[in-house]
């Protein structure tokens, strides 16, 4: 298994930018965390960008399955690729609204201050 | 030169060992590469020289910099490298590092 083949660097390429995608989602929670909400939008933002970028990847995958140009091939790199898309999308979601709650967190933490 | 690599399951991460080291031996080095889960990796931390993450761990470099303390450096794999499994590029970057 020396040579990667197409299908083994298609999944890397997507595990990588959605993988890029999560850490930015985690930090945006932590930045959310010390009250700096300007930064966690700009994290989701940049993890956004590297979520579309697996997800286009992605698509090229789901394409060529329609088209009946792949042989139906789904090794377990394929698999831990979707995992990790599936589970990206998810930290998206929780990190959203975590973000939220920070934020009404530090108003009402601002307001038993006045 | 020990270089421990690291991901949360480990399973994209020992695919990417797996070219680095045909790489080491091509280039005839004795560097030993392994992969390492997150939670496993902290039992380790002390035998690497260098400690790298793959993105989707990037979020836990401050908590693997702590375990470390200053003893190694700690970096997050680029992503357009993890992406395209560039084994001679990271380890040129692990030779820049440690220099």
């Amino acid at each position: 298994m020396d040579e990667m083949n197409d299908l083994q660097m298609t999944c890397f390429e997507i595990i990588s930018f959605v993988g890029t995608a999560k850490s930015c989602y985690i930090n945006a929670i932590a930045k959310a965390k010390e009250g700096a909400f300007d930064e966690a939008a700009d994290l989701i933002k940049q993890g956004d960008e590297a979520y579309n970028g697996g997800h286009d990847v992605h698509m090229k995958l789901l394409q060529a399955d329609a088209a009946g140009e792949r042989n139906g091939e789904a090794p377990l790199i394929l698999l831990h690729a979707e995992d990790q898309m599936a589970g990206t999308e998810t930290c998206k979601l929780m990190a959203l609204n975590f973000i939220d709650t920070y934020k009404e967190l530090f108003a009402l933490k601002a307001k038993v201050a006045e | 030169m020990h270089v421990m690599l690291c991901c949360n399951a480990g399973m994209s991460t020992s695919l990417l060992v797996q070219k680095m080291q045909n790489e080491v031996a091509a280039r005839g080095e004795d560097t030993v590469i392994e992969a390492r889960p997150m939670n496993e990796a902290m039992d380790h931390i002390n035998e690497a020289d260098i400690i790298l993450l793959g993105p989707q761990i990037g979020y836990a470099k401050a908590d693997f910099e702590k375990a470390v303390d200053g003893r190694c450096p700690v970096v997050v794999i680029p992503m357009v490298d993890y992406g395209r499994m560039n084994a001679p590029k990271i380890l040129d970057d692990i030779k820049a590092t440690l220099a």
